[in-house]
């Protein structure tokens, strides 16, 4: 069976559009998944999310990366974040067990396999959480991964950077639903997208499907109940405008 | 890279009767500078194959290898009757070749340099069905960005095909070519001003090279030659090209307007879509003829001058999306309803209408009224009759749409007869591809008024375009 990589990130605790795209995911054949970082903070679902995804780790399904607001349930990082993303975080922590935390702990930083890599923010300095949104923040990320294919998380919106003749990324921003042949002879870093909190002014979640053999990448957007994630967070007790931004996808 | 080693390797591959992934290689029918062409035959493929196999190596253009990999990912999306159909590919390390239909017919170049002279009909039907054929690419949201008398095949019945997607742009992948490449790749007698100066994002171009060989055909000659220069190529920013009517007098000022119109500098003086090409090659009479058409004198030292000094400043238009060209006429529907006694929210929809008419010079507005169905008897008053009752709509509705103050050729008014008004608003607005709807809400509702409500919802439910709801 050809592999088919699914590509998930910045979930951000967000139940109904992970169920929404992991169906979508399997509807398309996928063979194995990736979760790109930041499973938690933002909205009311940590728990269930950390147990499903700890599943799909533990059956060898997936493999998960530790992303900023991961590690910000154990380690102290307050100065990094605004205020509304500190407060989900501390109530994040209310709601975790240590078997969870430990999860979280064990999450590595960045992975590279044989042609991929997949970080949560950027292969340059992981640690760091330095966003891909340009040419030299893509270019630095593809020169650090080393690899023809680097997949991250970390900026909610989509997009692709791919390497020009004289070395340069080049942003391309790509339309869900479209196969992007992505040939390994060049360097392409993919920006998945956020599963959980996107903020492109389309409340649709984010994800993508990446076929090693192929060498196609397609974006894709699932529409999900967003309305009722959005009043999980009002009724956890979390602040308003995070569930607004669930509505308005922005 | 490991490439250079493998070019061997490829040239072992692909010989006559060697099969790769069940593609019988027959013979090697052209051999180019980017790519050689063989022929070949698979299993379940009715079709005659070609295969096109990339010259890689050490002594080959960095072109070669990207217009492959472009030609590839667009010839692989494009769905057209003008394009070749894409039959598979192999991996582009070990094994690189696009498998395609290949097309009866021989190459517009063929008859140029047979010295064959085409008639003015002719010229006129191979210009409409280029622009039919680019039209079909624009679109799908792709640009040819190559369209020259080599890359135009012609079969028997005349029939055309656009091939070479090597220099190709496609809006929906990553353009390969973009940025940092060397800056006007492509035909010098060809190649649009906009590309020479690096945009690779405007369909405008390939109306371009259209009139580049039309004018060629036409008279036999390039309007800006085939300059090999930079400063050669920059030429066409600002000369203006010897009217074809003093090389060929029996070419009618129509045909000179457009052609000429085609090969304007800045794009947006020129046709603005491929359709709108196609239907003035078409419909010579709607052919508005300027100063272009009436030119049979080449320009003047001083005109050329002007020219050339305006060009120092030249600034390419900002592009359109390809397959958006064919929205700059858009076509507008007012729903109005004659019954409706708010003044505010009619006044809203005449500002509205107006404004969203001046953000398109070109577009059409139609007003449209629906009644519930006219009377079969014929009553004793004017009023009552059928006739009557439609007429007495249109009064209202050029009532209406006076402040806008419109010329007769922007807007029409129907009265149309419904018991459904929403369906028939939004049939009305299919037939008519239409690109908007607007309609008025008010609060001021009286109660038995709730059926237009959900005409409301049915109308955004259904609508083929966009709608625009005027609230009050």
């Amino acid at each position: 069976m050809t592999e088919r990589i699914g590509l998930f990130a910045d979930l951000h605790s967000n139940l109904e559009a992970f169920e929404a795209c992991i169906a979508r995911a399997e509807e398309l054949g996928v063979t194995r998944m990736v979760f790109l970082g930041d499973l938690v903070g933002y909205n009311a679902d940590p728990v269930a999310i950390i147990d499903r995804i700890a599943a799909f780790v533990e059956s060898k399904k997936a493999i998960a990366i530790l992303g900023n607001h991961d590690e910000a349930v154990f380690k102290d990082c307050h100065s990094q974040m605004n205020a509304s993303a500190n407060l989900a975080i501390e109530w994040t922590k209310s709601q975790l067990n240590n078997n969870h935390i430990e999860f979280l702990k064990n999450l590595p930083l960045i992975v590279q396999e044989e042609k991929i890599c997949f970080a949560h923010a950027s292969a340059h300095n992981p640690a760091d959480w330095n966003y891909v949104t340009d040419s030299m923040s893509a270019w630095r990320c593809a020169q650090n991964s080393g690899k023809s294919y680097t997949f991250v998380g970390h900026a909610h919106e989509q997009a692709l950077f791919y390497q020009s003749a004289v070395g340069k990324l080049i942003r391309f921003a790509p339309h869900p639903g479209d196969e992007i042949p992505v040939l390994h002879h060049r360097q392409w870093v993919g920006v998945v997208g956020s599963l959980g909190q996107p903020r492109d002014g389309n409340p649709e979640a984010c994800f993508a499907v990446f076929e090693p053999e192929s060498e196609a990448l397609t974006f894709h957007r699932t529409p999900y109940d967003h309305f009722t994630a959005a009043e999980k967070v009002r009724c956890a007790g979390l602040p308003e405008e995070l569930a607004n931004r669930l509505i308005t996808g922005k | 890279m490991a490439i250079n080693t493998e070019i061997e390797a490829v040239d072992d591959i692909f010989q006559e009767g060697k099969v790769v992934d069940g593609f019988l290689l027959g013979k090697e029918v052209h051999r180019g500078g980017m790519a050689s062409l063989f022929s070949a035959s698979k299993d379940g493929i009715d079709l005659p194959i070609l295969l096109k196999i990339p010259r890689v190596g050490r002594d080959q253009p960095v072109e070669s290898l990207i217009g492959f990999e472009t030609e590839l990912t667009i010839l692989r999306s494009l769905k057209s009757p003008y394009v070749p159909k894409y039959l598979g590919s192999g991996n582009m390390a070990t094994r690189p070749y696009i498998a395609m239909e290949r097309v009866e017919g021989r190459p517009l170049e063929d008859y140029i340099k047979a010295g064959k002279v085409f008639t003015v009909d002719e010229v006129v039907r191979i210009g409409a069905d280029l622009a039919q054929a680019v039209q079909s690419l624009h679109s799908q949201d792709a640009i040819h960005l190559d369209i020259k008398p080599e890359n135009i095949l012609i079969d028997d019945k005349g029939k055309l095909t656009l091939i070479d997607f090597g220099l190709s742009h496609h809006a929906r992948y990553p353009d390969l070519l973009a940025e940092e490449m060397r800056k006007g790749i492509g035909s010098a007698p060809y190649i649009s001003p906009e590309q020479i100066v690096g945009i690779r994002s405007d369909s405008r171009s390939d109306i371009f090279s259209i009139g580049v060989i039309m004018y060629e055909l036409l008279t036999r000659e390039l309007p800006f030659g085939n300059p090999q220069t930079m400063s050669g190529l920059k030429k066409r920013m600002w000369a203006e090209p010897f009217p074809p009517r003093a090389i060929r007098k029996e070419i009618p000022r129509w045909l000179q307007e457009v052609v000429l119109r085609c090969i304007e500098p800045r794009a947006a003086d020129r046709y603005q879509s491929a359709t709108q090409l196609r239907q003035v090659l078409r419909d010579p009479e709607s052919v508005k003829i300027t100063q272009r058409g009436e030119r049979v004198e080449p320009p003047s030292f001083w005109d050329s001058l002007k020219k050339w000094l305006k060009a120092a400043g030249y600034e390419p238009s900002p592009s359109p999306r390809p397959s958006m060209g064919n929205q700059d006429a858009p076509l507008m529907i007012a729903a109005i309803d004659t019954r409706q006694s708010d003044e505010g929210l009619r006044e809203l929809m005449q500002t509205t209408a107006k404004n969203l008419l001046q953000a398109y010079p070109e577009s059409r507005l139609v007003c449209i009224s629906t009644i519930a169905s006219t009377p079969t008897y014929e009553g004793k008053h004017e009023s009552e009759t059928a006739s009557g009752i439609v007429r007495g709509h249109l009064v209202q509705l050029m009532d209406w749409a006076k402040p806008l103050k419109l010329p007769p050729e922007r807007i029409s008014y129907h009265v149309l007869e419904a018991l459904d008004p929403a369906s028939r608003i939004v049939e009305f607005a299919k037939d008519n591809d239409a690109s908007l709807i607007l309609i008025g809400a008010s609060h001021k509702l009286p109660n038995k008024v709730t059926p237009w409500r959900t005409s409301m919802t049915k109308i955004v439910e259904e609508a083929p375009c966009s709608v625009h709801i005027a609230r009050t």
